[in-house]
């Protein structure tokens, strides 16, 4: 589903990513950890193009994305993306947030959208939100519509960056509990996380980046067993002793 | 001295004062809508990154803004006639447009740049092209953003209305000035006249405190 070879990246001078490959089955869930500025981000802007790359190749469904000849906004329709600070169009209400992508790209009728977006927004726990504007709504239920605005739009994959590194503890179940769900319908997942507790649930393979390298690529059994780097060692022992 | 004063010239001036006035406001809505349709074009020109297209914008945007209005309506009335049969009003409507869109350009410019980068990458994420990201997600939340300072570069825009009194268009002040001299009366009338402009542009920034208190509620 998505293919990573040999992908490295540079901000002006300064090298971001260096010689990445990886790829993401169709089904499979896969976890990227590592520590802050190991390029985890950028590396996930890089599937569905919203970052370049100087080098190598990412293909996803059968689509080059590096391509120039590439319809980037038609890839990305199929492609979900959920972010850290959930970026909700704060000027729309709920209902519209989902409608919009599905009316504007997708082509469907207000009336379609707004039905298959309710039904996501049920799926959330949101429904009753539906008429509200994003910032009445806690941060959870703010990622949770993040979700479901990414769903409305029926993707092959789901792409997520730190979906719950800007929530508070007590709203970061009610997150993992859709993404989990999601993992177990067979959705392909590729998520920055440090939650290890839904890497051991539901992940297929771990990832673990430093400075930009994609340092270790194995299945979860054998991640949290023993990872082969030091490096992966001291960054788990770290964040699994709090 | 106010004995001298003779006020009973008003009633008989209204008519055409409220002519002039119209086409004050005329103006002022025009340039307006106008200035801020240009003026975001111009300022998306300039944020795009295309080298020579910004390069236009921002020397269309530098030069407009470094000229005296009043320069601007002159010379543009003197020089119009060379290319097309004009009127003062129809020369000062062009004008204004023209100008203003510089200075709305500058406040649209820094309203979408304070859009969060991701904001933009949420509408590409969702599969929006750049310019259905531009419409439906940067756009309306900078527009929002910048209401007050729009209405404020407004308010100064229709107090700027009354230069074109300089190629004979016949605003408010214009209007004022001919029927003052008609009936002998030019101080009664421009006394007038500052009462309209003060009430107007009065009322326009209570509105503009207004929506300022009200945008800091929504936030
Ligand atoms: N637009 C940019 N211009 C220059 N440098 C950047 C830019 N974006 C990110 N970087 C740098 O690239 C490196 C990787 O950033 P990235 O955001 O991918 O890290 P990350 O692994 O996601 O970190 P975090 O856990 O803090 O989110 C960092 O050193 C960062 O400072
Ligand atoms: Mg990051």
């Amino acid at each position: 589903m998505i293919q990573i070879q040999n992908v490295s990246k540079w901000y002006g001078s300064f090298q971001v990513l260096t010689d990445c490959t990886t790829q993401v089955s169709k089904g499979e869930v896969v976890v990227v950890c590592g520590p802050s500025g190991s390029g985890k981000s950028t590396l996930i802007k890089c599937v569905n193009g919203l970052e370049p790359i100087e080098k190598g190749s990412i293909i996803v469904n059968g689509t080059k994305v590096n391509d120039p000849a590439t319809d980037l906004p038609k890839l990305r329709s199929h492609v979900g993306m959920v972010f850290q600070h959930f970026e909700l169009f704060p000027h729309m209400s709920i209902i519209q947030n989902l409608a919009i992508g599905q009316v504007k790209v997708l082509g469907r009728s207000q009336d379609e959208a707004h039905e298959r977006g309710m039904k996501l927004l049920d799926r959330v726990g949101i429904k009753m939100h539906a008429n509200k504007y994003p910032g009445e709504l806690s941060g959870g239920q703010q990622q949770r519509v993040a979700i479901a605005r990414a769903l409305s739009m029926d993707p092959i994959c789901m792409l997520f960056d730190e979906p719950t590194s800007a929530l508070d503890p007590e709203m970061i179940t009610e997150v993992l509990d859709v993404m989990v769900e999601l993992a177990q319908e067979g959705m392909t997942m590729m998520v920055v996380t440090h939650e290890m507790g839904f890497a051991r649930k539901v992940a297929h393979r771990v990832i673990f980046m430093d400075h930009g390298q994609i340092v270790e690529d194995a299945p979860k059994e054998e991640f949290f067993g023993k990872p082969h780097s030091d490096r992966a060692q001291q960054f788990l022992s770290k964040i699994l002793n709090h | 001295m106010f004995s001298n004063f003779d006020f009973s010239v008003i009633p008989p001036s209204l008519p055409y004062i409220w002519q002039g006035l119209v086409f004050s406001f005329r103006l002022t809505v025009t340039a307006m809508l106008g200035g801020i349709i240009i003026g975001t074009l111009l300022a998306l020109a300039r944020l795009s990154g295309g080298k020579a297209l910004g390069f236009a914008a921002k020397t269309y945007v530098d030069l407009m803004r470094s000229v005296p209005l009043l320069m601007m309506i002159l010379w543009f009335f003197l020089l119009a006639p060379f290319f097309m049969k004009i009127t003062p009003e129809t020369s000062a409507l062009i004008t204004f447009t023209l100008f203003q869109a510089a200075f709305y350009s500058e406040i649209m410019r820094a309203g979408i740049q304070s859009i969060p980068r991701g904001q933009i990458n949420a509408g590409f994420a969702i599969g929006m092209s750049y310019w259905q990201t531009m419409g439906n997600v940067v756009l309306p939340q900078a527009f929002r953003n910048m209401v007050p300072v729009l209405l404020t570069q407004t308010f100064i825009l229709f107090q700027d209305t009354s230069l074109v009194y300089a190629i004979g268009a016949t605003d408010l002040l214009k209007a004022a000035d001919n029927t003052g001299k008609l009936y002998g009366r030019t101080v009664e009338m421009y006394i007038f006249v500052s009462l309209i402009y003060f009430a107007i542009c009065f009322s326009l920034s209570m509105f503009v405190k207004y929506m300022n208190k009200r945008i800091a509620i929504i936030r």
